[in-house]
């Protein structure tokens, strides 16, 4: 293997690490040494790679991660690595530091050195008796007490221990007493209020809450300002968005064709659950496998769309199967960064050099997820449940009533069930063979003898499939269109909401036994158990180069019209829409040869629209084919009604399956009729629901395999569900399968769960998690700057039964987080990144919330929580070719829907909404933990001149004019606090109202026009909309002016910066 | 407490925290010349005096491992798969048994994205014939590039594992397949910094019929900083996204207005003392000096007419000249890397006449670039690579004038930046199925690149997820020596 030239090794022997101070003695350090804190990192970084877990690269048969590797006598000399007691008689001290290049450790060429004072932590460790352990990470967190610090006799008002709050500033101060630090003071009221609500709901405050706090002495004014925020429906979408990242959530599918999906009833449910505080652990558990608690509700569902936000890809001439592992890999990946919080990927392709996670343990894992289906069933949002539940409480009433009615129902339906019963012809179901060269599309068969399409959906599509039989006559084809979970809603089409369209059902026949003999069926009747009415095809499926000429699904007769612009379509409305239909097919002939036939049955399928790229087919997706030597019609049964008919004698079916029965049996009754139709009549007013990606278990598990170098082509021995046995032992009665896995993720035992998710919402406060690396804790990982804090809060979490808001409380009511982030030039040198925290902090916020600050500051910020993506202003030309790899809808929003939460932009992973992409927003292509925070030109440009932070100036503008007050100062101290709460200083109060001044005249003397500054960005149409009405008493001239200054402060660096 | 041994951490003062270390360390240059480059960088923000000296710029000019063969790189990407059996690797036997079946053992383990792989050859539509002094090989369709043979490298033993557009061309961008690694010129611009004040340093154009199909991920910057991903300039309207004043608003009132910005930031800098506050001005002068230079580079009307000609360009046209031309001004201006997406060659169909207009619409432009590069003596400095992301099956798809994708064996180009002038390397075997001699990888570009830029593949690298990553990842990787000059 290669040699992993480390920059970390070679920084750490400059001692360049995170923290100036940290070569420095180190007070903490007279301590006894820890094995796992202070020594197994060196090992980590240094040895672990060739003397570590992986057995494959191991050299010279050491292992030092082991307490036995390490203490066993090697070698003829029979010397030994580790003495415990004996620094002079271990070998590893005498290699670490051997004269002779040949001997020293590590090896010259592998870029690894240890620093003599890590060689003097180890030989002070040998001598305090060699005690190993596992990496910190891997031992559950205990409670540490908080220390008493060096100052607390220091009484001083101004004193670290005066201002201890809670105990997160019992840890922050005493490391800071110890590195000679002390504390800033509090930031201003203002400063302090911003702070909190950008950090709570990711908005700035109005000048209303920031006066309202400024006026509330009572000592409690602090806390009621989090509780207001911690309260807010805002909460969840801020730190719900922290969570998306991790749960790489985007709207489409990412790859080349990167069509638009359905999936924001998962991001609506990330929200909810958060604003309800949500315990974390069940909050973990419900995304795992909520699909699998008993009695799962749609919440718990659509919750599991966490595991299906991987990547689709469905470009032409993919193997579905290539894909699908490499989302089960994402899957992993994103539960290793998300919830265990270290890495598993390394273990995907080998065992894991770093920690002792094997690739045997890593598919063991992986087998637990292995068994679901891509399933995208339709949901719908509480308001339409409720809807449905009292349109279908009036269908119920209705049938209850038929049924009093006539007392003698049963024995009227067992009669025409008995009529029914065995009034089919035999079919033979055919085994096909994709004759085409395959399209791209790809089938597979399933056990009941049908066909899954699969991967690539072409547009339009022409599909023929080979197949003998040696059935003596031939006279009806039926084709059968089944459901199938992977389908949209379940199907039966691969269309939007599982629509399908059939445009022509072609069969050739020809005698096996002299193939000249041969014949084209000619079909003289089509019947079906549903068509839907002559519908024009519309977008997506309508192909603009038809323009008028577009076509049409109908009835089943469409399929042998020979006309490929009309289909058989069955699309029943909601619900309906979405179950198994047949259709049959009779020939003018029996086409079966003697001796055999062989047939070539083309379903062609040309009702797609003009894009491959945008989910604008309608090809089938489930479908079995069967054929008889009768000539018959479609059974009008529905398939599921005629199975328990014939399966299930009544007094053995469920109420469900019951009620089924009699609900097809009921429109057979004639004298029923008003009845029927008003059912009729209820059920066309079924809500409209939408599809999303959840987890769905297979009825029979997947076999899952080790694969070699994680290449699915390449299976190895058979894995069985597993967890690895460095981490915690699954709680008794857990159960198995993916459930019992979820519920070992978070089970409190876990070592790593709680720590993860504290420190990651450390991180998102002070712009550095406790643990730097927040997507690995584990042995590559950083070391903590503060272990003891980390776990303090890690238990805190835990006890507190899992409360996230209950960690926000403690941060925010530290004194730590209350520092003000005014940093002297001797702080900004001694700790640049602020790891010591003797300083609050400060930092450009996240991607989403520069534009909220923008909406919310000028007042145009709609706080509608929830709902579909919108499409806020964009380029179009980005959503075009050569852009975009193929075009893509982005019809966008003029309405108050433009003005959203950036929360809810429609996420393309290849096409990412410009401004947010400028500011560092990942794009949803992989699970992020922790987002890169640049600056640069483009954000300016982005600021300056995009046309919705231009419209936010203008709006700011206005709204200053007519709610700021009446004189210019008092304006711009309105404007001021608008943008970053505080006020104006003399000095830039002058330079505003210079800039006012200047360009009030340049307005007033022609040489700017006041009308082209306050016309707002032209729409989609490339026409600006008329300007807004203007407040009264102001010329245009002045609100042009208000306008640059709305512009200049919006663009500041601290409007932007959480300070 | 020992975090100091931990990998730096990237964040933004952390990245340049980090490059500053990476330079300290690998460079060895010493800090007096940080602050030189610095301070030129700087020397049009007069009123920066004031500012505490900020964070080192991640953009900083950084000195390679070693001496570098080449300062910039053109890649001119050809999405879709070329078909090398068209242009650049002549196999007569493939004419010789076009219509008969491949040998069984050709295709044992073959997967193939659309065909049956049992499908008969298919004899190359075009005749070759050798060009220039060193007798490169080259098909009758590329007629331009026929009259450089001598000043280019053809690889004819290129092979990938991606055999699908997306993962294919991610993983010749990014070295995986994995969508969120860095790109090839995210990699340069973190090892080399930019050399220009006014532009981005990693600059992606696109042509042809579509996108990229693997989007915007071919020009990421994956883990590395964001501030080192690829900027898409449109050749034809904004050349970059929001470059153009609002509405009403004249350039001294833009001037004006970053004025005050600029101002009132560096009080608010004096206030609480963060050097993020100097870049943020930076970032507005930049910006500022960008809407002037990047309309300025864009605009082609200026060049001669002489010029325009030998690339076919035509000034206000959305071309792959154009592009080409462009990318002569961009690095000329000091962008370090620039990408030009033609997103055309997907011949599954219409073999012969979409490959006949594919070379009419680039190939004239890509021998012009390498000749004007040359007589601006900017050609020895400048790689130019030439490639798409895989190439053709040498069996036909469809009835007689198609090919599906082939991972097995393709051919690219590369000329410039210390690579050999007539060179032709590496081979195929009779039918251009599987490569017989000197196999060169996408990995092995990629540490051949690098290497040409003066960089140690393996020495190369960024922490991210407990590894330290590299672009050419963790299966070995070589550097093909033969084809330097």
């Amino acid at each position: 293997m290669m040699r992993l030239v480390s920059l970390s090794a070679a920084l750490a022997s400059l001692g360049m690490g995170g923290v100036a101070s940290a070569a420095a003695p180190d007070p903490v350090a007279e301590k006894p040494v820890s094995f796992s804190r202070d020594i197994r990192p060196i090992l980590s970084s240094n040895c672990f790679h060739c003397h570590g877990p992986d057995e494959k690269n191991r050299k010279a048969h050491l292992r030092l991660d082991i307490r036995e590797g390490a203490l066993r006598a090697r070698g003829r000399a029979k010397r030994h690595p580790v003495v415990a007691g004996k620094p002079g008689n271990s070998e590893i001290i005498a290699r670490l530091t051997a004269r002779d290049a040949d001997d020293r450790m590590p090896p010259s060429d592998s870029g690894k050195k240890v620093t003599p004072e890590q060689i003097d932590l180890i030989r002070r460790w040998i001598s305090q008796g060699a005690t190993w352990g596992k990496h910190w990470a891997f031992e559950p967190p205990l409670r540490p007490k908080p220390p008493r610090l060096a100052t607390a006799d220091d009484k001083s008002p101004d004193g670290a221990a005066a201002r201890v709050n809670n105990p997160i500033d019992n840890f922050i101060f005493n490391r800071l007493d110890h590195e000679g630090l002390s504390p800033s003071p509090e930031a201003d009221r203002a400063t302090l209020l911003r702070r909190l609500s950008l950090d709570l709901i990711g908005l700035p405050p109005t000048p209303e809450e920031i006066d309202a706090f400024l006026a509330d002495k009572t000592s409690s004014a602090w806390n009621r300002q989090i509780d207001r925020l911690l309260g807010s429906k805002h909460y969840g979408e801020r730190w719900g968005r922290i969570w998306l990242d991790a749960a790489r959530y985007a709207d489409s599918d990412g790859y080349e064709k990167d069509k638009p999906r359905e999936v924001w009833f998962y991001r609506d449910w990330v929200i909810n659950a958060l604003n309800q505080d949500m315990p974390y652990d069940q909050f973990v558990i419900d995304q795992i496998a909520g699909d699998l608690l008993p009695k799962a509700n749609q919440d718990d569902v659509v919750a599991t769309g966490f595991l299906r936000n991987s990547m689709l890809n469905e470009e032409g001439g993919i193997d579905p199967e290539e894909f699908r592992m490499a989302a089960m890999f994402d899957r992993m990946d994103a539960i290793g960064k998300a919830v265990l919080g270290f890495t598993l990927q390394c273990a995907q392709c080998h065992n894991h050099k770093y920690d002792p996670l094997s690739q045997e343990d890593y598919y063991r894992l992986l087998s637990y997820l292995n068994n679901s289906y891509e399933a995208q069933p339709m949901v719908y949002t509480k308001k339409n449940l409720q809807k449905w539940a009292a349109l279908s409480g009036k269908i119920s009433r209705i049938e209850s009533s038929l049924k009093n009615q006539r007392a003698d129902w049963m024995a009227r339906m067992e009669e025409w069930e008995q009529s029914v019963k065995s009034n089919q012809p035999e079919w033979t179901v055919l085994k096909l063979k994709n004759s085409s060269g395959n399209n791209g599309q790809r089938y597979f068969e399933q056990e009941n003898g049908s066909y899954l399409a699969q991967g690539y959906a072409p547009t339009k599509l022409t599909a023929p499939f080979d197949t003998t039989t040696d059935l003596p006559e031939i006279r009806s084809f039926q084709i059968e269109m089944l459901n199938h979970p992977n389908l949209p809603g379940g199907g039966p089409g691969r269309g939007l909401l599982g629509r399908f369209s059939l445009s022509e059902f072609q069969v050739k026949a020809e005698s096996i036994r002299d193939p000249k003999q041969k014949v084209s069926a000619k079909f003289v009747r089509a019947t079906a158990d549903y068509g839907n009415k002559r519908t024009k095809l519309k977008a997506p499926y309508l192909d603009k180069r038809d323009g008028e000429s577009a076509g049409f699904t109908g009835p089943v007769e469409y399929a042998i019209d020979g006309d490929n612009k009309t289909g058989w379509g069955a699309d029943a409305g909601p619900e309906r829409r979405n179950r198994a239909r047949k259709a049959v097919f009779v020939t003018d002939q029996n086409v079966a040869f003697p001796g055999g036939t062989r047939l070539t049955i083309t379903l062609v399928q040309r009702q797609g629209g003009w894009n491959s790229d945008d989910n604008q087919t309608m090809n089938l997706g489930c479908f079995r084919i069967s054929i008889t030597g009768k000539e018959v019609v479609a059974d009008p049964l529905p398939i599921d009604v005629r199975e328990i008919v014939e399966n299930i004698p009544q007094g053995k079916r469920t109420p469900q399956q019951s009620e089924k029965v009699f609900g097809y049996w009921r429109t057979t009754v004639p004298e029923w009729k008003t009845a029927n139709d008003e059912i009729e009549a209820l059920w066309s007013q079924h809500p409209e629901g939408t599809t999303q990606f959840v987890y769905q278990e297979m009825k029979r598990p997947r076999q899952t395999h080790l694969l070699k170098r994680g290449d699915f082509l390449q299976p190895a021995e058979l894995v069985t569900p597993g967890l690895p046995s460095f981490l915690h032992p699954p709680s008794p009665g857990v159960g198995t399968g993916r459930l019992a896995f979820a519920r070992w993720l978070v089970d409190r035992q876990s070592p790593t769960a709680a720590r993860a998710i504290v420190n990651r919402i450390w991180q998102s406060y002070f712009g550095t998690g406790i643990v730097a690396t927040t997507d690995d804790l584990g042995s590559s990982g950083a070391s903590p700057s503060h272990p003891d804090l980390l776990d303090w809060l890690a238990v805190e979490l835990m006890d507190s039964g899992w409360s996230l808001k209950h960690i926000h409380r403690l941060i925010t009511q530290s004194a730590t987080y209350r520092q003000s982030s005014v940093a002297s030039a001797a702080l900004e040198t001694r700790d640049p990144e602020n790891r010591l925290l003797a300083r609050g902090p400060r930092f450009r916020v996240d991607a989403e919330i520069v534009r909220d600050i923008f909406l919310a500051a000028s007042g145009l910020l709609n706080p509608e929580v929830g709902g579909p993506s919108v499409y806020p202003p964009a380029p179009a030309f980005l959503f075009e070719r050569p852009a975009s790899y193929g075009p893509k809808n982005w019809d966008y929003d003029t309405g108050p829907e433009k003005y959203r939460r950036a929360i809810y932009t429609f996420r393309f992973r290849s096409v990412p909404y410009p401004v947010l992409q400028a500011f560092d927003a990942p794009s949803g292509r992989i699970a992020t933990v922790r987002r890169a925070r640049s600056n640069t030109p483009l954000q300016a440009l982005a600021t300056l001149n995009e046309s919705l932070f231009v419209e936010s100036a203008q709006a700011l503008a206005r709204t200053t004019v007519a709610r700021g007050g009446k004189s210019d100062a008092e304006r711009l101290t309105y404007l001021f606090r608008r943008c970053v709460a505080r006020r104006p200083g003399a000095a830039e109060s002058a330079l505003l109202l210079k800039l006012l001044a200047e360009q009030t005249a340049r307005f007033e003397n022609g040489e700017l026009d006041p009308e082209k500054v306050l016309t707002p960005p032209a729409g989609p149409d490339g026409k600006a909309p008329p300007i807004p009405h203007q407040p009264d008493g102001i010329t245009a001239a002045q609100l042009g002016a208000w306008t640059v200054v709305s512009r200049v402060v919006l663009n500041l660096d601290e409007t932007i910066t959480k300070e | 407490m020992n975090f100091s041994m931990n990998p730096p951490i990237p964040g933004p003062r952390a990245a340049a925290a980090l490059s500053r270390r990476w330079f300290l360390k690998d460079c060895g240059v010493g800090l007096g010349s940080i602050a030189m480059t610095h301070l030129l960088a700087d020397s049009g923000l007069a009123k920066s005096s004031s500012v505490s000296a900020g964070p080192v710029d991640p953009l900083v000019v950084k000195r390679p491992h070693f001496p570098a063969r080449a300062k910039n790189v053109i890649y001119l990407f050809m999405g879709g798969g070329p078909s090398h059996l068209e242009m650049f690797d002549n196999k007569p036997m493939l004419t010789k048994y076009d219509g008969t079946l491949p040998p069984t053992d050709l295709l044992k383990g073959y997967r193939s994205a659309f065909i049956d792989p049992n499908s008969a050859l298919l004899g190359p539509k075009f005749t070759f014939a050798k060009h220039g002094e060193s007798g490169i090989e080259m098909s009758e369709i590329l007629p331009n590039m026929a009259t450089v043979a001598d000043e280019i490298t053809v690889i004819k033993s290129m092979k990938t594992d991606a055999f699908n557009h997306a993962p294919a061309q991610v993983l010749m961008s990014t070295g995986n397949q994995q969508l969120g690694k860095p790109s090839m010129g995210a990699w340069t611009v973190y090892g080399l910094g930019s050399e220009t004040r006014d532009l981005p340093a990693f600059v992606v154009l696109s042509s042809g019929q579509k996108g990229p199909s693997g989007g915007n991920a071919n020009w990421g910057s994956g883990f590395l900083p964001t501030v080192y991903q690829g900027v898409s300039f449109r050749s034809t309207g904004d050349p970059v996204l929001f470059l153009s004043n609002p509405s009403g608003v004249d350039e001294r009132l833009q001037r004006d207005s970053i004025d005050a910005v600029n101002g009132l930031n560096q009080l608010h800098q004096k206030a609480v003392g963060d050097p993020e506050i100097t870049t943020r001005i930076k970032s507005f002068e930049m910006a500022f000096r960008m809407q002037s230079s990047a309309p300025e580079l864009m605009n082609l009307a200026g060049e001669p007419k002489h010029i325009l000609e030998l690339y076919g360009a035509k000034p206000g046209e959305a071309s792959f000249a154009n592009n080409c031309l462009l990318a002569r001004r961009m690095v000329e201006r000091g962008v370090r890397f620039v990408e030009l997406f033609h997103e055309s060659w997907d011949q599954h169909g219409n073999l012969t006449k979409g490959l006949e207009k594919n070379c009419r619409d680039t190939e004239q432009a890509c021998a012009a670039l390498i000749r004007d590069l040359k007589q601006r003596g900017m050609l020895e400095d400048t790689l130019i690579i030439w490639g798409g992301e895989f190439g053709r099956t040498p069996m036909v798809q469809g009835s007689n004038d198609g090919r599906d994708h082939h991972p097995n064996a393709f051919s690219m180009w590369m000329a410039g930046g210390g690579v050999k002038g007539g060179f032709s390397y590496g081979a195929s075997d009779d039918f251009g199925f599987n490569v017989v001699e000197n196999p060169v990888h996408v990995r092995d570009l990629h540490a051949t690149v690098l290497h040409l830029l003066g960089f140690d593949h393996e020495r190369l690298n960024y922490p991210f997820q407990g590894l330290d990553q590299r672009l050419t990842g963790v299966n070995p990787a070589h550097v093909v020596t033969d084809l330097i000059a």
